[in-house]
């Protein structure tokens, strides 16, 4: 038998009862678009996850006081015995391949600008800022590099300003942050969220002045961007080493990007995978359809099977015939699932334009791939049985 | 047609196709038993959540320093802020807020803790004694320290059933000193069981008086403070009265949030179940998937059996009565899909329960009425228009097509 006749049988088969095969495919059709498009969303959130965090760039070493032994509550915000000072900074900052070193205080205060008032996060941080962590300078300029206790200087988020000045020129105006006089000498670019920490809501003032604000001992954290130059084990090694050597002991913890990053990451796939698991019920179920109805079109089609046997079509033949009818099937309805989907995701975009939905071309394959072997397995019971027929039986059925 | 025949006569229909109906009932209880387990999931997973709350009680309010104009966010959980809260705030709001009915003040930090030789770093609390009953701990051995004022230090220490293991061995810790960074301590009781929640673990920590605490890591406020309220009081209006209190103690500025934990936890309590629907519903999809095979089994059913209802129709029997025979077919397979399924699914819930008893696994009874009504319903919508259409043939038609 030629491929053309294999061919133009199962089209045939398939089209004699035309909303039969329509229904079956889309059975295997929905279970394809929820698979593929639940993956996609798992794929967009972790997208959107991931490059939240990776904004901040990837060549950071973040360290934080106190060694945890415990876990729960993130250790920088507790007081410590072992504090990291501004002397570690400074320290830090002559380490080979350190490009910027900004330490991190956080906590709240009362910004006050003339009339108005707000309530709002303060971070003291360092010079060089806005290049440590891609975050531009929109107006003005960051903090200055300075020798010796720091000027009362400050630097505004973009939604701090906003609600301070309205539309006028914050840069050069006074500003009272915690009962102090701070000069406003810049503004940053909008920023965003990240976890719940508007960084746009913000402040920056310099980390020497914020300790003496919050009467604080130590820093929260300290963030090391190193050069092209390094890698993060070298850079990581290095910090240890002269930490190790100013405190004593290893009182700190060192977090790289990059761990951060693979741990988020493999959580992330776990969820991508399990979401996309739920869609496979569906899939199953949509097997099951084809199923049925392949062992039922067998059950009709016994007196033809026992015709083209005695006419001399081969076991393998009558086989091969069933399982391309049931594999023709479930791509059908694999393409019809595509359609849908192309279709969800025009509709998702033109509704919900912010959903993270990231269809991948990879996905589509995959999805035509899986619906293939959906259509395998479930024409596989029903293509034995009828395969393995005898013809005299099957005609004598007529 | 009585009822009674009409149930024996599906009956016979639905066991003459044995393949067919097996078929059907095995994706629909795939649909039903996939979506309640879900369901059944997220609920375990919500009790769980919502137990790890229950040691605040319902009577507690938190009090952070700090305060952000932005609200909805995160409280400010730094704990810190331009001004403290001090000691002294916290007496005042206990001697003049009515309602009130104690104060626990906490500090926290990370000290060395040290006897003799054997040393490990860990979480230090500078509590007042109020904290032990708010927390709802108990004391196992030895007593918590009595008629210590608040902002007084004394030299004596609770510490963690974990901590007195590594440090102490076998040997017994009461009476003895321990040594917290270069700070002496007489451990005085000893924390019962593990007291676990949100993953910092009580029974590693060592609790000494909150003066102690501050001089320990050389702060002058307090990291937060809890207060135990009166529970014939209302809770918003506790905290519009905590609020003015500490706005007059800072001097005409609000710059501590109160946080009411039933508010918090309500709202965790809604993301939970806002989240197993939404897993439920993409659950069930596969249910809209069966419903489609029911469709396309009911089709070909009602081709196949062209001739039987012709002859049916020939003898009497209405549009209507044919409708109900095939729409009643389908809502029988459905009964059954629904009774598998929810066998299927109490079955797997049995052997969770064995596997991780931590957690309360249960079949919430609105998820099964849920589910069974959206199966039911499906089962008869996809039956519906093939039945129709076997309803509206032409019986002579019908008869000559045999």
């Amino acid at each position: 038998m030629r491929v053309a006749d294999w061919l133009s049988w199962t089209r045939v088969a398939l089209a004699t009862d035309p909303l039969r095969s329509l229904l079956t495919a889309s059975g295997i059709a929905i279970g394809i678009c929820a698979v593929v498009l639940l993956t996609s969303i798992g794929e967009g959130i972790r997208d959107y996850l991931l490059n939240s965090f990776s904004q901040f760039g990837s060549r950071i070493v973040a360290i934080t006081p106190g060694k945890t032994e415990t876990g729960g509550i993130p250790s920088g915000l507790l007081s410590s015995v072992r504090p990291l000072s501004m002397d570690d900074v400074a320290a830090l900052r002559r380490l080979p391949h350190v490009d910027v070193v900004i330490p991190v205080v956080q906590g709240t205060a009362r910004i006050e600008a003339g009339r108005f008032a707000r309530d709002t996060d303060v971070f003291g941080v360092g010079p060089n800022m806005d290049r440590a962590w891609n975050f531009a300078v929109s107006s003005g300029r960051g903090l200055p590099e300075e020798s010796g206790h720091s000027r009362y200087l400050a630097v505004l988020g973009d939604k701090a300003r906003h609600e301070l000045f309205g539309q006028r020129n914050p840069l050069g105006s006074l500003v009272r942050i915690g009962g102090s006089r701070f000069r406003v000498i810049g503004v940053m670019e909008p920023k965003g969220q990240l976890l719940g920490l508007d960084l746009d809501d913000a402040v920056y003032i310099p980390a020497d002045i914020a300790l003496e604000m919050y009467n604080r001992t130590g820093l929260m954290e300290i963030d090391v961007i190193f050069r092209e130059s390094s890698s993060s084990q070298a850079v990581g090694e290095a910090i240890r080493e002269l930490l190790i050597a100013r405190h004593g002991e290893e009182d700190f913890t060192l977090l790289t990007q990059e761990d951060m990053l693979s741990s988020l990451d493999r959580i992330l796939n776990i969820l991508k995978f399990s979401v996309g698991a739920l869609g496979l019920i569906a899939l199953l179920v949509g097997g099951v359809g084809v199923l049925t109805i392949m062992s039922m079109a067998l059950s009709e089609r016994i007196p033809e099977i026992g015709l083209l046997r005695a006419l001399g079509a081969s076991k393998g033949e009558i086989l091969a015939m069933f399982l391309l009818e049931s594999v023709l099937l479930s791509l059908l309805g694999g393409a019809l699932g595509i359609a849908l989907l192309a279709l969800l995701a025009v509709f998702a975009h033109l509704l919900v334009p912010d959903m993270p939905l990231s269809i991948q071309p990879v996905y589509l394959l995959v999805g035509a791939g899986v619906s293939c072997a959906v259509g395998l397995i479930a024409g596989l019971s029903p293509a034995l049985r009828a395969a393995s027929l005898n013809p005299v039986d099957a005609l004598r059925d007529e | 047609m009585r009822l009674l025949d009409l149930i024996r006569f599906t009956l016979l229909t639905l066991v003459r196709q044995r393949f067919r109906s097996f078929m059907l009932i095995l994706s629909l209880a795939l649909g039903v038993a996939s979506t309640t387990l879900l369901v059944s999931l997220g609920e375990a997973a919500q009790s769980y959540v919502l137990g790890e709350f229950a040691f605040l009680g319902s009577d507690v309010l938190a009090i952070f320093p700090g305060r952000k104009t932005t609200t909805g966010a995160m409280p400010p959980v730094t704990g810190t802020a331009a001004r403290d809260i001090t000691l002294q705030d916290a007496v005042v709001l206990e001697r003049s807020v009515p309602g009130v009915v104690g104060v626990a003040a906490l500090v926290a930090g990370n000290a060395p803790v040290s006897f003799q030789s054997r040393e490990r770093g860990g979480m230090v609390l500078g509590v007042s004694e109020d904290f032990f009953p708010i927390r709802r701990l108990t004391v196992g051995r030895g007593q918590v320290w009595q008629g210590i004022p608040l902002d007084v230090s004394a030299p004596v220490a609770v510490i963690g059933d974990t901590v007195r293991q590594e440090l102490f061995g076998n040997r017994g810790a009461l009476g003895e000193w321990i040594r917290v960074r270069n700070f002496r301590f007489r451990v005085v009781g000893i924390l019962e069981g593990s007291a676990d929640s949100f993953g910092s673990d009580l029974s590693e920590a060592v609790f000494i008086p909150v003066a102690s605490a501050q001089q320990l890591f050389n702060v002058s406020g307090l990291f937060r403070l809890v207060v135990r309220v009166d529970e014939r009081f209302d809770r918003d209006e506790m905290v519009r009265r905590i609020e003015a209190k500490m706005t007059e103690l800072h001097d005409g500025e609000l710059d501590v949030t109160v946080v009411n934990p039933d508010a918090m936890v309500a709202s965790i309590s809604d993301i939970l179940r806002v989240m197993t629907l939404a897993v439920a519903g993409i659950a069930a999809i596969s249910l809209l998937v069966a419903g489609v095979l029911v469709m396309n089994l009911t089709l070909i059913s009602v081709q196949q059996r062209i001739t039987e209802i012709g002859l049916m129709k020939a003898i009497g029997a209405t549009s209507t009565q044919i409708r109900l025979l095939f729409v009643f077919e389908a809502a029988l397979l459905g009964v059954g899909g629904i009774i598998s399924g929810v066998l299927i699914s109490a079955l797997t819930l049995l052997a969770a329960a064995r596997v991780v008893p931590e957690l309360s696994w249960g079949l919430p009874w609105w998820a099964l009425l849920a589910v069974s009504l959206v199966t039911l319903l499906t089962a008869t919508v996809f039956a519906w228009r093939p039945a129709g259409k076997a309803a509206g043939l032409n019986p002579i038609a019908a008869l000559g097509r045999g």
